[in-house]
């Protein structure tokens, strides 16, 4: 690869790197995985680096590669296998606005609970639209759909996680708004 | 829960980020040691692919004699195709002397034939330790028959002789005649002492220097038992043998 194209995505992978990793953890719940997601698409996009660098929204199809390493890694059954011994144990910040602190739980619970239980394509569809705030358009593009399966997905996503943050409102007593 | 809460759930989802420790170059060496191993990977693939056909398709590009050794020299025979083995040309000729032995003798039971080709071993006639011309493999088979005393068979050689064949002496019938095509014909009897014929042979000599043989005795030459009084097969079915037409000896 000629110089100036490998520093032309040095930039871009430097620039997008957080942002690619942050929708990864949505996508999977795990800061860990997410950066092997993150890492696993900066490489394919790298390896076709000479073929996509001049296409207009570079970032629409970094979007769109994380999101299909994210599909074909939960495709592979030792990924699936993974199992966890058990919750870290909470410990209390003592630094922290306590009203502040509740609402980051809760954030962390309609993660790891909530949107975890939404399955793949749904999740996929609701962290495109309202985490990354991307049009029925974008979001048919990055994931290779029509703008009708979005809708669709989108509505079917947004019951789901509802019907999820209700359970896990009724069992913690906080009342859904 | 609306829409809003949602994005802001999300956004709230992300605060405790762990710090990013990203390097765009270690992430491109890694791409390139990829690259160079997927390379080295191709590579051995497309070796092993080209040993592998090279394998198999060899030994079908090269002479297939048995005892020939791979890559020598074989001149074509003169009278053959050039496309059949020796091995093949023994069958043919053995599958057809047993057909016209068939036809000519009706009174046989069973007829078959069990050929090969032999090109370092000594003609079965010739003196101990001769051998034949090493370019030519001799042929030399059985034409196995069943008649009404049990199995027996006769004897066929083929091939160049380095030494002239005496075929007169001790024999109780020997006649020779020249053929259209310039081969020699020598048909002779032995009763080697006994009353009854014990061997009878024919023998034809080409032009080349090619000889073939068919022979008949008072005992299996195949197995070297089933003794009887005479031979099976006399003389003149023997020349009819050697002689057909349809058979291509050299």
């Amino acid at each position: 690869m000629r110089k100036a194209d490998e520093q032309g995505f040095r930039e871009f992978a430097a620039a997008n790197a957080a942002s690619l990793r942050r929708t990864a953890y949505l996508f999977c719940g795990d800061w860990h995985t997410a950066e092997d997601l993150m890492q696993s698409s900066l490489m394919k996009m790298y390896m076709a680096w000479k073929r996509i660098k001049d296409l207009d929204n570079l970032i629409a199809y970094a979007r769109k590669v994380l999101l299909r390493t994210w599909l074909d890694e939960k495709r592979r059954p030792w990924r699936r296998a993974e199992q966890r011994d058990g919750e870290l144990p909470d410990t209390a910040d003592a630094t922290v606005d306590p009203d502040n602190t509740s609402a980051k739980l809760w954030a962390r619970e309609l993660v790891h609970t909530a949107l975890l239980q939404v399955p793949p394509r749904q999740r996929a569809v609701l962290v495109l639209r309202y985490f990354e705030d991307l049009s029925v358009a974008e979001v048919a593009v990055a994931m290779g759909c029509t703008e009708g399966t979005v809708k669709s997905q989108t509505a079917r996503g947004l019951a789901t996680l509802r019907t999820i943050v209700e359970k896990l409102d009724n069992s913690s007593g906080r009342v859904a708004s | 829960m609306s829409e809003q809460e949602i994005r802001e759930g999300m956004l709230l989802a992300v605060w405790d980020e762990p710090p990013l420790d990203f390097d765009p170059d270690a992430l491109i060496r890694r791409v390139e040691q990829k690259k160079s191993r997927r390379r080295a990977l191709v590579g051995v693939g497309v070796a092993t692919a080209v040993i592998a056909v090279a394998s198999f398709a060899l030994p079908g590009l090269l002479p297939r004699d048995r005892d020939s050794q791979l890559g020598s020299e074989t001149p074509p025979s003169s009278s053959a195709p050039p496309s059949e083995s020796a091995e093949k040309k023994a069958q043919r000729i053995g599958e057809r002397l047993a057909e016209t032995l068939g036809v000519r003798m009706t009174n046989f039971k069973e007829v078959y034939s069990d050929f090969r080709t032999v090109s370092t071993t000594s003609s079965p006639n010739s003196p101990s330790g001769q051998r034949n011309a090493a370019d030519d493999p001799d042929l030399h088979g059985y034409v196995h028959l069943t008649d009404g005393i049990g199995p027996t068979a006769l004897r066929v050689t083929g091939g160049k002789l380095p030494y002239e064949l005496d075929l007169c002496s001790g024999a109780v019938y020997c006649h020779s005649s020249t053929r259209s095509d310039g081969s020699v014909v020598t048909e002779a009897e032995y009763a080697e002492g006994a009353q009854e014929i014990t061997r009878s042979v024919s023998v034809r000599k080409f032009k080349s220097g090619y000889v073939a043989q068919i022979q008949s005795f008072n005992y299996n030459p195949a197995s070297g038992s089933g003794l009887r009084q005479t031979v099976p097969v006399r003389v003149g079915v023997l020349t009819e043998l050697v002689t057909d037409s349809s058979i291509n000896w050299e």
